[in-house]
């Protein structure tokens, strides 16, 4: 090597140690205690050994008012680039909260947006980790074009490739709209928090008293608002847990996601599932449990498991595919379907059906939940959103019915008539309008007042009414349930009908995109 | 041609034992017909039999010990004779006598033979009867000095004092002088007391440098019992042999006469019928040998026999299971060379702990003198339910010295990769002095072999194996990657098509 290549690597060298020191080493110690990781360990947690490749290592932003000349750091505040989770491309950024507390400049803006365009141009996921006091304030309205820079992308990859946020410090104000659009968003316990308006402004406004923890923290957003679909305990285990929802999700929705070899045999009987499920149709029991018993190796990565805990989402393998699994939970409001169930259970729908991903439901639904507050609130629009996404989907969709079936909700839960694939009914099930006695109260209402005991003549009507009616045969008969089965056949039989379904071809009417209720 | 004297057999075992038997009966032109469990589909002695039944699930006490299931195959397959191998129910009387009831012949001693010999009390009063030595001793209990001092005196000395109820090298003395006596009786029954609240000792001749040597007899149903002489099985781990030999290099000439003429008069004395085995403990020091047990079936080391006599133990079996004479008269039988037979296991060479799993690489080793016995194969599971053992290497040489060396290098030939396996420890006994002298005792394992580990592995700490190891995984990467690339992409043929349209 000459001297004067020597001279040039030294200072290639030299540029990269600054910014590889970020902030500083003051302040990356400070950042690190109570466990948090520094913006770069982030990404090597997240990504595969050694695959991360960094892209605008030396960007600087060009900012002068208030002498921010003075204070330029290479990179400016977000390490962007792109690597590899379990050998799949991704991209990411990750803010570094230690360069000026990782607020949003009009250059990592610019940095975010390079990788998503490449991100949208190769059909690979987004991720992105976020750790920022906000906007630049120095900057002005240059950062909240960034934002808004953002946000178009985001929009514009919806249903295109996956995004993936991780809240891992402070997000307020604007910054909330990306993670909000993305597919998914999680959240560390006690580190982060996101909001829209923070305590000092609601204290001003509202004279409400209220700490960051208990207005937007992760516990919050992920019983709440529902604005966080997983909690994590620290930052290791929030990026680990990313890892292992990325292994269910394809790269784009015109690939399919990864099938695995499957160690689980497809004609496993599941006859444990004739214990789980009572005799006694009012008797709770846990929809989790059915599900681990059926999916691959009893794994099952449950999504928004604190939030509208009614109805149960997920993701599972069916012999090393992956499928969407929506299951209502008769331990939870006995499986009634209310407002937040509805928005939960539909946004889920739509992704696995934006992303080729088959839709498994499991249904013991008694009804909507009734009272003033949903109806005031509109539970009309909300649950006409889960109506809407079972059926507008057109991947594969399997519905098996394990009890309860009735009325309006019967007809929400993938039923047949939605476009339904394969429905299937266990013999315990009872595909009616509604339950025996409130059937009876109606339909035999005057023969029951005429009746000189009045409380035996509905007991013995009642009986008649489920003797008809409370079973799956009604509906067999119809063709609205293609086969009842065995409880024992449940995890032989999906698999049948995945294989069968597997290259299923159906589509919607041309539109620019359909007006669902919001 | 000579008539078959079965039409088909039944094997009630598995692994090399179920293919050794496959073997003699296709020799003999008889249809062979294999069981096999649940975690045995895809075992080697199925894919050799004429035909396979599926018998129960993986535990071998609902499949291979499953003997109501055995016979209703075999009756299902039509089948005139039963062979049980060793091990599972080769030594179980209530088998044999259903297999008698349901009209099937079963290949092995009479179910009295297994009775007089299941037993060791029993067993042991017989042989008396018969002239057989036994550990010489005290009748039961020994009471005082004097008794104890008489009967030391009759036996000579070493012996060893135990207490009755001891346990655990507790309340045991070796008593070498007269002087001794006393106090080692003394102590035996005050720990007797103290910690098995029992002073109850008795005395026994003390073994010097134990060795175990077993006879091979073969008896027919009409009354003649022969010898094939001595193996040698003192190489043992936990108690089972490891590598046996044929002859024993302890063993002199006159001794020999002894020991096989004492193993047929055991034998003749219950009317035994079949392949038989007479162990011995065997003291190496004054060449005196003692009763231990009979084993009423055919041993796991039975091709050493094989090879130094020239005759077929197992289709010799089934001919006297048909009731013919035996083919062999005493005088006739002569050992020829040396054999050596060396157990392969699956398991860790330095724990002895099982190791199954999957077989990655397998490559047997060729060559002259050299007989496999085995039932591995490439991608073969090694399941956790039975014995470890999956390959037995037999050398044969004309001298011990050449039988070791051909075992030796059977051993470097053999490939076997995947699964832990026995055979560098194997290597290494084959090189210990104490092997090569032939001094080994049935002590010989845990006395050398406890703290050997860096001994063991140092053929494998070689860099070259690192490289190669290294070498292996970048080519596997490199493959999987190459895979990775020839996934059609939907996102990047959709694009071009696209591209075209516009």
């Amino acid at each position: 090597m000459t001297d004067m290549m020597k001279l040039k690597i030294e200072e290639l060298e030299k540029r990269n140690d600054a910014a590889l020191a970020g902030g500083g080493a003051d302040k990356i110690a400070k950042h690190k205690q109570g466990g948090r990781l520094t913006a770069r360990e982030r990404v090597d947690v997240l990504l595969d050994p050694g695959s991360f490749v960094e892209m605008d290592r030396f960007v600087t932003h060009r900012c002068t008012n208030f002498g921010m000349e003075k204070t330029k750091f290479p990179g400016d505040g977000i390490i962007t680039g792109y690597g590899r989770i379990n050998g799949k491309l991704i991209y990411v950024s990750s803010q570094d909260f230690t360069v000026t507390g990782g607020s949003m400049s009009r250059t990592q803006a610019n940095k975010i947006c390079k990788v998503m365009d490449l991100a949208m141009k190769n059909g690979a996921p987004f991720i992105s980790i976020n750790d920022s006091g906000g906007a630049r304030i120095q900057e002005g309205i240059e950062s909240l074009g960034g934002y808004a820079d953002i946000f178009t992308r985001n929009t514009m990859a919806s249903g295109v490739i996956p995004q993936i946020t991780a809240i891992m410090g402070p997000c307020a104000g604007g910054a909330v709209y990306s993670p909000s659009i993305t597919d998914f968003v999680f959240m560390v316990e006690n580190t982060s928090y996101m909001f829209v308006t923070g305590p000092d402004v609601i204290k001003t406004v509202t004279h409400e008293e209220v700490t960051k923890e208990e207005l937007g923290g992760a516990v919050t957003h992920s019983q709440k608002s529902g604005v966080a679909h997983f909690t994590a305990r620290d930052d290791k285990h929030c990026l680990l847990l990313i890892r292992e929802l990325m292994n269910f999700l394809p790269t784009n929705n015109l690939d399919d996601a990864t099938t695995l070899a499957s160690k689980d045999s497809p004609d496993r009987l599941v006859e444990n599932l004739n214990n789980i499920i009572p005799d006694n149709p009012k008797k709770p029991y846990d929809m989790n449990a059915v599900i681990s018993e059926v999916v691959d190796e009893g794994y099952f990565l449950e999504v928004h498991k604190h939030f509208a805990q009614n109805v149960v989402v997920g993701f599972a393998r069916f012999n090393g595919r992956p499928v969407g699994i929506v299951g209502n939970q008769p331990q939870v409001l006995a499986g009634c379907l209310n407002i937040e169930a509805s928005r939960k259970a539909a946004r889920f729908i739509r992704f696995c059906d934006a992303f080729n991903i088959p839709i498994v439901s499991f249904v013991d639904v008694p009804g909507f939940l009734p009272g003033k507050d949903q109806e005031w609130n509109g539970i009309i629009t909300h649950g006409a959103k889960l109506l809407y996404a079972y059926a507008e989907a057109t991947v594969p969709k399997i519905t098996v019915i394990t009890r309860k079936a009735y009325g309006g909700a019967y007809i929400v839960m993938g039923s047949k008539l939605l476009r339904s694939d394969v429905n299937l009914a266990f013999p315990s099930a009872e595909i009616a309008v509604m339950g025996a006695e409130g059937a009876v109260n109606i339909i035999q209402r005057e023969a029951i007042a005429k009746a000189k005991d009045p409380a035996a003549e509905r007991a013995r009507l009642t009986a008649e009414y489920e003797k008809m009616f409370s079973n799956p045969y009604v509906s067999a008969e119809l063709g609205y349930t293609d086969e009842v089965i065995d409880p024992a056949l449940t995890r032989k039989r999906i698999i049948d009908s995945l294989e069968m379904l597997r290259n299923k071809r159906d589509t919607n009417p041309p539109k620019k995109h359909g007006n669902i209720p919001l | 041609m000579i008539q078959p004297p079965f039409k088909k057999i039944l094997i009630a075992n598995r692994g090399e034992i179920a293919i050794r038997i496959t073997r003699a009966c296709r020799e003999l032109g008889i249809a062979s017909v294999a069981v096999f469990s649940d975690a045995d589909r895809d075992s080697l002695h199925v894919f050799l039999a004429d035909e396979a039944y599926h018998i129960g699930p993986s535990p071998s006490k609902e499949s291979y010990l499953n003997y109501k299931k055995i016979l209703e195959v075999a009756q299902q397959a039509g089948v005139d004779a039963i062979h049980p191998g060793y091990g599972f129910l080769s030594e179980n009387a209530i088998f044999v006598r259903a297999c008698k009831e349901a009209g099937i012949t079963f290949i092995g001693p009479t179910p009295e033979n297994m009775e007089s010999m299941g037993d060791k009390l029993s067993a042991k009063a017989l042989m008396k009867k018969a002239n057989v030595p036994l550990v010489p001793g005290s009748d039961g209990g020994v009471e005082s000095v004097e008794e104890a001092t008489a009967i030391a005196k009759k036996i000579g000395l070493p012996v060893i004092i135990k207490a009755s109820a001891g346990g655990g090298g507790k309340g045991m003395r070796v008593v070498r002088t007269e002087s001794e006596l006393e106090s080692a009786f003394r102590a035996c029954r005050s720990e007797g007391q103290n910690y098995f609240a029992d002073p109850t000792v008795y005395i026994e001749k003390f073994i010097n440098d134990p060795k175990h040597i077993e006879i091979q007899v073969f008896g027919d149903t009409h009354g003649n019992v022969v010898h094939l002489f001595e193996r040698e099985c003192s190489v043992q781990r936990r108690h089972q042999k490891i590598i046996e030999e044929s002859p024993s290099p302890s063993v002199p000439d006159d001794v020999r006469k002894k020991l096989g003429d004492a193993a047929v008069r055991a034998a003749k004395s219950i009317s035994y019928v079949g392949a038989g085995t007479i162990e011995f403990i065997f003291d190496n020091t004054t060449k005196e040998f003692y009763f231990m047990e009979m084993n009423t079936r055919l041993q796991v080391e039975h091709p050493i026999t094989e090879l130094v006599t020239g005759y077929d133990l197992v289709k010799e079996q089934i001919w006297v299971a048909k009731g013919k004479p035996l083919s062999f008269k005493q005088e006739d039988i002569q050992q020829k060379g040396h054999a050596i037979e060396a157990r392969i296991c699956a398991e860790d060479p330095i724990t002895y702990k099982p190791h199954p799993g999957v077989i990655r690489a397998c490559r047997h080793p060729q060559g002259p003198f050299l007989r496999i016995d085995s039932y591995a194969y490439p991608g073969y599971e090694v399941p956790i339910y039975y014995d470890p053992m999956i390959a037995k290497v037999i050398t044969w040489g004309d001298t011990r010295e050449e039988a070791i060396d051909r075992m030796q290098r059977a051993l470097t030939e053999f490939v076997l990769t995947g699964i832990k396996t026995n055979i560098v420890l194997h290597k290494s006994i084959l090189k210990h002095p104490k092997f090569l002298d032939g001094t080994y005792t049935t002590q010989f394992i845990e006395k050398n072999f406890e703290v050997l580990e860096p001994e063991l592995f140092k053929e494998v700490e070689d860099p070259v194996f690192l490289i190669a190891a290294a070498i292996t995984a970048y080519q596997d990467r490199k493959s999987k990657d190459v895979r990775r690339l020839n996934v059609a992409s939907n996102w990047r043929r959709i694009g071009r098509k696209i591209q075209l349209r516009t």
